[in-house]
């Protein structure tokens, strides 16, 4: 049976991939912001192998100026859908039916489907489908998406529809679909004119559809159907009658008749909640507080505060209990934990910590014991010791875990016990334990906060909120030449650089495209949340806010970077339009929500396997062999080949204060991906001392800068705004469409990473009393040389406003 | 190195070049929330193929 094909078409907005996905059983992104889907994307209707159907970008209208109306206009002229299914968003109906018109003059089976009338009943608000369906010659059925009620029933509908156009066209002659007359005697009877002139140019079926666009003085439909100049003029004759005769050019007749039609089908076909007409709805109301002028910022800085908040505090335990815990050496199953000689677990690890402590300064020839603090590197502890205190200490034993309650073990000490059972060397055993499982578990082990982080961000998405981000964003900058458009991608960002570089497409000016991709990938993807959880953990556990920080020092970069750009000739120029249309807000699924999380924690995942297992094998390789391949030993690695090149690179991050080998080969090994960086420095630290993996970091931070905790920071900055990932930066490329600009975008990148660290670095030691060097001048130069750029006097944008009827 | 470790050290090998394997016929796991399967059964070589949001 030949397969059928089915075009899933509507508004932005609408939830044509909620019903895509519902229908096929696919997993595409879903999102409530316009410009989410901006190709055509095909699966199969569960159950149907012979149907097709195909998502296409969200459009207002078949006109072909912006990139989703143009993939979606040429498919729908140009490949022949067998039938269209049309989702209608019910609780927008009027708006969304000026699509609809046009769709039903293309000649193909239609099916509506009204969607969201879950809302629409609860609003209690009714709709005449028989009126709808009878004006527009099409079947009209009621569904809810997102609830999935009614979508089967109306492909199934469409299928059927479909199946009966093609049987006609078995027998040489294919059905056209009836399509609606919507406008008055004197535009129909140029259209007529024109049908009959272009009869044979054009198929059939959506011979109407090509008179009315001729009618319009459309470009490209004029330009395809290679219309001879002399019908041409021939045709103006006739529309110029008609625009003389209603006195308006022939494109807005047609978008004006067309909403005369509208209104006029909906008085009879829609009737209103009488109690609920003039009332605010509640999105209304949340919106006069959320989009509120002075108080968006705040909401806004406080919903992220939180997310950080949780991300470190509650975020930071469960990130502790992964990585030394369930990945790591072992842990108690909460409640079953008792107290063994008067003390609990933690408190017979510490003592046993003092006693080696006690032993090592003994033989050292100390007199006096110390531990450090763990997070700052500063002495938390200090005590005399004498003989009797180090024979004392010498005879203290370890603690078994399994005495203090039920103890399991972790997979880490799972692999040790194996290896060892097996007889393994040392070497091997280290390949395994220290290279392999060390870096994969490090970036498994933030898992759980990327899963709490995403479950955040999916709430805040689904919700409604983040379109509203967009809004309040195209408010303020507006005012500096940048367009909202621009902060769709940076919110697709915040779980992927590469979709977000994608979604810079759907915006038609060349110059703020380009700027969008360069400015998109600053924003913190989901890789980097392992590189700030780590990082907020080991180094600012008691500085939360260091986690949302970062969150606002990526968008600061966008703000100010953009506004910088934009003052250069090659990015000057009128901001581009942004409509938008603001979903209401309502109560998330669970389902959906955790489809958003699942969707972004499963590439992760499938990344730590994939990318970060074979990188950490060959970072392991390259660490304990030189260049006579040469197998070192932990205390020779400084003879390796990851040293000499780390070693050539590192120099360039002395000013950032983490310029050592193994700085450079986290910093460097980041690009492959960006959680990549864990990974790499609990690797690069297996020559230092520490209990954990977390304690070896902190360590080997303390060992590159007398200021651990600045050089920390500034090593998370680097990594953050720094170029993205090598996929990204491919696709920024690709996206540029020539080299040179993808050279400048990256170039542009590592300026930005680089100036920012070395800023928060040299101008820190500063403010810590380390005097002013070559590099704190070089860095004051950087940062007035920034804010020229970003103050200096540009082009004033005329911003342009509007108010809606009704509102104050 | 004894037995075992040959044994070992072969079978994180044979999952080194696995990974290498699939990276290159397939590409870098998506993260945006594409899918990566659907992405190659069209011919997508990488996220980014399959990906356009």
């Amino acid at each position: 049976m030949a397969n059928i094909k089915i075009a899933l078409a509507g508004n932005p907005n609408s939830g044509k991939t909620t019903l895509f996905n519902a229908l096929t059983g696919s997993d595409q992104y879903v999102g409530n912001w316009p410009g989410v889907t901006v190709e055509k994307k095909d699966g199969v209707l569960k159950g149907r192998k012979d149907v097709v159907i195909q998502d296409l970008p969200g459009i207002y209208s078949l006109s072909p100026y912006s990139l989703e109306e143009k993939v979606s206009r040429k498919f729908l002229v140009e490949e022949n859908p067998d039938a269209i299914l049309n989702i209608v968003d019910g609780t927008n109906i009027e708006r969304n039916l000026y699509l609809s018109t046009q769709l039903a003059e293309l000649g193909i089976p239609m099916v509506m489907a009204v969607n969201m009338m879950d809302v629409v009943k609860r609003n209690g608000d009714k709709i005449d489908f028989g009126k709808i369906a009878k004006a527009l010659r099409c079947e009209v059925v009621g569904i809810s998406a997102l609830k999935n009620e009614g979508g089967l029933e109306a492909a199934e509908k469409t299928v059927d529809m479909a199946r009966s156009a093609e049987h006609d066209a078995e027998s040489g002659n294919r059905k056209v679909a009836e399509v609606p007359h919507v406008f008055s005697g004197s535009v129909e009877h140029a259209i007529a004119h024109i049908e009959e002139s272009i009869q044979g140019k054009v198929p059939k079926r959506a011979i109407r559809w090509y008179a009315i666009k001729i009618f319009e003085r459309d470009r490209d439909v004029i330009k395809d159907l290679d219309i001879g100049v002399g019908l041409m003029k021939h045709l103006e004759e006739h529309i110029r009658d008609c625009e003389k005769e209603l006195d308006d050019d022939a494109e807005s007749i047609i978008t004006n008749q067309r909403y005369d039609f509208i209104k006029s089908l909906m008085d009879k076909s829609l009737t209103k909640n009488e109690k609920r007409r003039n009332k605010a709805t509640l999105s209304d109301r949340i919106d006069k507080v959320v989009t509120n002028r002075w108080l968006a910022i705040p909401i806004f800085v406080l919903a992220i505060s939180l997310m950080g908040w949780l991300a470190v505090v509650p975020g930071g335990d469960v990130t502790d209990w992964a990585n030394d815990g369930f990945l790591g050496d072992g842990w108690h199953i909460p409640f079953t934990t008792h107290e063994v000689d008067g003390n609990d677990w933690e408190t017979a690890q510490a003592d046993f910590a003092k006693a080696e402590a006690t032993v090592a300064a003994w033989e050292a020839g100390e007199k006096k014991a110390s531990i450090e603090d763990e997070e700052t590197g500063e002495i938390a502890e200090e005590w005399d010791i004498d003989e009797a205190a180090y024979n004392a200490a010498k005879k203290a034993k370890e603690p078994d875990p399994r005495q203090f309650g039920v103890w399991v073990p972790g997979i880490g000490a799972m692999i040790g016990a194996g290896l060892e059972k097996l007889g393994v060397s040392e070497t091997v055993s280290s390949l395994v334990k220290d290279g392999a499982w060390g870096g994969v578990s490090t970036v498994l082990g933030f898992v759980p906060v990327i899963v709490l982080v995403f479950l955040f961000l999916a709430f805040l998405e689904d919700c409604g909120y983040m379109a509203r981000v967009a809004f309040v964003m195209d408010r303020i900058c507006r005012k500096f030449g940048l367009s909202g458009k621009s902060f769709i991608p940076m919110i697709v960002g915040m779980g992927c650089g590469v979709p977000a570089v994608m979604a810079a497409r759907t915006i038609e000016n060349k110059r703020d495209q380009r700027m969008t991709i360069i400015l998109s990938t600053f924003i913190p993807c989901g890789a980097k949340l392992a590189i700030i959880t780590m990082f907020s953990v080991l180094f600012f556990r008691s500085q939360w806010w260091v986690f949302p920080l970062m969150y606002f020092i990526g968008i600061a970069i966008i703000v100010f970077g953009g506004i910088a750009l934009k003052k250069s000739k090659a990015f000057a120029g009128e901001p581009a339009p942004f409509v938008m249309e603001l979903p209401a807000y309502h109560m998330p699924t669970l389902s959906g929500v955790w489809r958003h999380t699942w969707i972004r924690t499963k590439g992760y995942i499938l990344k730590a396997g994939l990318i970060i297992f074979p990188a950490c094998v060959f970072l392991w390789f390259v660490m304990h062999f030189n260049w006579s391949l040469t197998l070192l030993s932990d205390e020779q690695l400084d003879q390796s080949i990851l040293h000499d090149v780390g070693s050539w690179l590192a120099w360039l991050l002395k000013p950032l204060g983490f310029g050592s080998w193994q700085g450079a080969a986290a910093a460097v090994s980041a690009e492959i991906a960006k959680e990549q960086a864990t990974a790499t420095l609990k690797i690069v630290s297996i020559g230092m001392e520490g209990a954990t993996g977390g304690a070896r970091v902190q360590n080997l931070f303390a060992s590159m800068s007398d200021f651990p905790k600045l050089a920390a920071l500034s090593f998370m900055v680097f990594n953050l705004f720094i170029p993205p990932c090598m996929v990204a930066i491919a696709v920024t490329f690709r996206e540029m469409g020539s080299k040179a600009w993808g050279w400048i975008a990256v170039g542009f990148q590592l300026f930005v990473g680089y100036a920012i660290a070395m800023s928060i670095y040299q101008l820190g030691m500063l403010a810590m009393g380390c005097g002013f060097g070559f590099w704190t001048a070089a860095a004051i130069i950087v940062d007035l040389f920034c804010l020229w750029a970003v103050f200096r006097p540009g082009k004033k944008f005329k911003v342009v406003s509007c108010k809606l009827k009704g509102e104050s | 190195m004894n037995a075992s470790s040959y044994v070992v050290l072969a079978v994180v090998g044979i999952f080194f070049a696995l990974a290498l394997w699939r990276v290159a016929k397939k590409g870098a796991p998506c993260e945006c929330g594409g899918s990566r399967k659907a992405c190659s059964r069209k011919g997508g070589h990488s996220c980014c193929d399959c990906c356009g949001e």
